[in-house]
Parts: structure tokens; sequence; C-alpha cells
């Protein structure tokens, strides 16, 4: 056989140039997929930018308004993060804890029935997971979170209550600060709360992430 | 409402007795009329009470703001005070109601305000502790990228193993 000039010792056959092409492409897009889904894939936690602020940062706040009727929440929608979930109702474990929604429904999140609805005076506090076994949940990029983003809660009377992020904190659980957390407010205000703050094999997520927010609208 | 009916004829019968009381002596803390809870769900009883009517006096409360009708104050166990009780209606909306009670003796008016909530704002519990809202499922390798990873690899070894047969039957690759 003769070997063409043109291509010296090089790929003569189409066939064969196409194959070699697939098979190039094939080995660099499996090494990387291979690479990328055994990555750990570690919900965003919050900067220390995002903490809560002392007298000074509260200055900057926008101002909060005046609080609406009780009235149960039925939907979150946060858009900085995509988050638009239905909201189930919560209560209490054995324990004292905030119970959760069920873990299967990956985009469901919950608010704590017996407390405050969200809207009014008062501290309303709506929980989701981060993930369930199959992968990331409702309130994965919660970390992600920043001050100054809103948060919107249809309610059942129909209207809208419109947050705005005050501070993004974690918390690790054997040190879980109740009172700023769960604790009365004298306006109307929102808690977010998801898993984080570490991860380990044998205990599962150390702690929480909280987003503080409060009512500066709604309509 | 047959709730009230008894206080009521006991109202009557106080007014009365009121009548011939001579004027009436107020109390020191006699401006309002205290509710309790001043928070309430619907559903809920709400005792009213004050000492603007004096020792032994008599009020008729007037608790249909929130459609509870109205009701008899009759004198405390103490007597330093006359107290009532209603029964807020089921169908009652969430709102802040004003309670008035009016002196049978002296006719003075007092009032007090009822919040109803649809959650208990006063026997509120709050939530303890961290919250279980997480299992690390987002952590482990993505079962989906791994399998397409492994065949993307199958393709290549198999691509290479056609190329490698061809270059060795001299097929010029």
């Amino acid at each position: 056989m003769r070997r063409s000039p043109r291509y010296g010792s090089g790929v003569r056959n189409p066939a064969n140039a196409a194959m070699a092409a697939v098979t190039v492409f094939a080995l660099c897009s499996g090494a990387w997929l291979l690479r990328n889904g055994a990555e750990t894939h570690a919900p965003p936690q919050p900067s220390a930018a995002q903490a809560r602020a002392g007298q000074d940062g509260r200055a900057r706040e926008q101002a909060a308004v005046p609080a609406l009727p009780p009235s149960p929440p039925d939907r979150i929608r946060i858009p900085a993060i995509r988050v638009d979930a239905p909201l189930t109702g919560l209560g209490l474990t054995r324990t004292g804890s905030l119970d959760v929604p069920p873990a299967a429904r990956k985009n469901l999140a919950g608010w704590y029935e017996a407390g405050t609805t969200p809207g009014e005076k008062g501290t309303a506090i709506v929980a989701g997971h981060v993930d369930n076994a199959e992968g990331p949940a409702v309130f994965y990029a919660l970390g992600a979170l920043a001050k100054g983003s809103t948060i919107e809660v249809d309610r059942r009377d129909g209207s809208v209550a419109v947050f705005t992020v005050d501070a993004v904190e974690v918390y690790a659980a054997k040190d879980f600060p109740d009172e700023k957390v769960y604790g009365a407010a004298h306006r109307p205000e929102l808690r977010l709360i998801t898993c984080g703050g570490g991860y380990s094999r044998g205990t599962g997520y150390q702690g929480n992430v909280v987003v503080f927010a409060h009512l500066t609208g709604s309509r | 409402m047959r709730r009230t009916a008894r206080p009521l004829t006991g109202t009557a019968l106080a007014v009365a007795a009121a009548a011939l009381a001579a004027a009436p002596a107020y109390g020191a803390s006699a401006g309002d009329l205290e509710v309790s809870p001043s928070s309430v769900v619907p559903g809920g009883q709400v005792t009213v009470r004050t000492a603007a009517c004096g020792t032994d006096g008599t009020a008729t409360g007037d608790a249909g703001a929130v459609g509870a009708g109205s009701l008899g104050l009759a004198p405390g166990p103490h007597g330093q005070d006359v107290t009532g009780r209603f029964r807020v209606p089921p169908s009652a909306q969430p709102g802040t109601y004003e309670i008035t009670a009016t002196c049978s003796g002296s006719g003075r008016r007092v009032t007090g305000d009822l919040v109803v909530t649809l959650v208990s704002g006063r026997e509120q519990v709050h939530p303890r502790g961290s919250v279980k809202t997480g299992v690390g499922g987002a952590l482990g390798p993505d079962p989906l990228q791994t399998a397409a990873g492994v065949a993307a690899l199958a393709v290549a070894a198999a691509g290479g193993t056609w190329l490698l047969h061809r270059r060795a039957r001299g097929d010029g690759i």
C-alpha cells in the first residue's frame, strides 16, 4: 500500500480519523465526568460578611413595615437562590426541637404552625432540608444568600409578605442560640433554617445555617 | 346566647341592688377593662375584669364586636372588682376588638382590647435546639455523573481497541 504523501505517516482513512476523534473526546469527557461526579458537593456556607451586625448594622437595614394580620403561609419564594416551594405545617419533636418536612419531598419547606405566621408581629420560623438521600433539597443554597436578598411568602389571605435578609449565620448544634433564633421579636421577623456547618459521616451535619430577615413590604 | 343568659339574670337583680347603693367608690386602678387572656384563638374563653364599678357593683359587658354578644359582670371572689366570661365564636376573624363594660350603678364605661389570633401568642412555645434538615445526600458522589463517565470511558476503550486493531492490520492509522 502506498502512503499518502500529504499525510505522511498520519491518518489516511477518514473513518479512522473520526474514530480517533471520538475516542479522544470520550476519554477526556469520561475522565472529567468521573472526577466531577466523585467530588463532594458541600452546600454553600455563609461568609463572615453575612453575620449579624452590631448596633451600626441595624441602622443600615431597610426600614421595617407595620405587621400584617395573622394568616397561614402557603408558599415561599427566594429568587436569589431560585427557591419556589410549598410550605407544610410543622410541630415539635418529643425533645422540643422543631420537626422537619418529609425528607422524600425535596422541594418542600415547612413553617412552625404553633408559632407566629410570617408577616405577623413576632418571629416566624421556616425550615427546609439542605439535602436528602438522593441529593440537594429545597434549602441547599440557603448559605449562599446575602444581606439584602428578598424572601417572599404567599399567605392564605391572598397577600404576599416581603422580607429582606438581615444576616446569614451558621451555628453549631451543640451550642445552638435558641433565644436568638426562636425568641420573640417586637416586629415581624422571619427565620429560615437548614442544615450546615460541616459534615461528618458519623454524626451528619454539625449545625444549622440560619437566615435572619424582617418584613419590609407586602402586596 | 345560652351561656350569657344566667349572668344577665344576675345583672338584672344586681342593677336593682346597685340602685339602692350609695355613690360607688372607685378603686385606685379602676381605669380599664382587663381582658384575660388578651390574645385568644377563635373558640377560646375570655375573662374580663374591672375595678371601675367599685365593691359589690355589677356591670354589663359588650363583646358584640367579636360576635360574642353581651355579658354580665358580677362581683368576683375578692369583692374588689366585677368579672364576666364569654366565649369567642369559632368563626371569629383575627384582629383586635374592643370589649366594653358599663357599670350598672355609675354608668361608667371602661374598655379593653382583645386580640384574636390564629395561633395563641401567649402560650407560644418556642422550639429548642438545632434542626435535622439534612443527611449528607448532596455530599456523596453523583451516581448519574459517575455512570456517564464510565459509559464515556467504555466508548473510548472500544474506539481505542478498534484503532489498534486497524493499526495492527496495517490499515494506516
